[in-house]
């Protein structure tokens, strides 16, 4: 395994936790952000802690991003005064979301090449769903966040 | 709540972005009562039965995680009811 592999596979893992915490069934591009957003010292937090973006804020806006989907159709999730889930029986699943957001991230760069602010770059390049509108509800320019993470791969490559 | 030709949100994005969230509120709502149901002592046919689901669904789905949270589940020599 080389050095990105093993990191790649520490941001699952903690992913994954953040899913089961979550109580879902699968690991979600927003679940990656989370792991990204936690991932003390790397270029990806970094660049996220920049933009004002650390993993409680991250969490806020996704929470934020339910209810205000939910108040969509009427449903104020305040309704319910929900107990946390327990933790699943089975461990969460990549979804699709996370698969595409993991499949940009490996098309943006060669294999040897691929570091922590390409897995974020991934994430942010999706146009549509949870990340992109939890972000905008944030306040935040998910265009102009991504082009800080470009210009901070091409400063390292120099 | 009505969803009526009215109510459906202007904005594609925001209706799909709905229906993501309520599958969401609906699974953690399972969650807690399903477990509740069974802390309450209900059966597993039971439970499957009110949920319109197989009882190897819902097992399947619930029952190592209730165990995980010290859940006393019933057996089926229990059945009383």
């Amino acid at each position: 395994m080389s050095a990105f592999d093993k990191y790649l596979h520490a941001v699952i893992v903690r992913a994954m936790d953040e899913a089961q915490d979550d109580g879902s069934a699968t690991i979600d591009a927003h679940h990656l952000l989370l792991s990204l957003a936690a991932d003390q010292g790397s270029t990806a937090q970094q660049v996220l802690t920049s933009a004002g973006l650390d993993r409680a804020a991250v969490r806020e806006a996704l929470d934020r991003e339910f209810e205000h989907s939910l108040s969509m159709v009427g449903v104020s999730p305040a309704a319910y005064d929900l107990p946390g889930p327990s933790h699943a029986s089975q461990q969460p699943k990549m979804g699709a979301s996370a698969r595409l957001a993991l499949e940009r991230s490996f098309s943006s760069a060669r294999k040897k090449d691929l570091r922590s602010a390409h897995l974020l770059l991934g994430i942010l390049q999706a146009q549509i769903g949870t990340v992109p509108r939890a972000l905008a509800l944030a306040g935040i320019d998910q265009a102009e966040l991504a082009d800080r993470v470009r210009q901070t791969l091409n400063s390292q490559d120099q | 709540m009505s969803v009526g030709e009215n109510s459906l949100p202007p904005d594609p994005a925001d209706a799909l972005a709905a229906v993501v969230a309520l599958r969401r509120l609906a699974d953690q709502l399972e969650d807690a009562a399903v477990e509740q149901a069974m802390r309450a002592g209900w059966s597993w046919p039971k439970v499957s039965e009110a949920l319109g689901v197989t009882r190897q669904a819902v097992h399947k789905k619930h029952a190592k995680r209730l165990i995980a949270a010290g859940v006393k589940l019933r057996r089926r020599g229990d059945e009383r009811v």
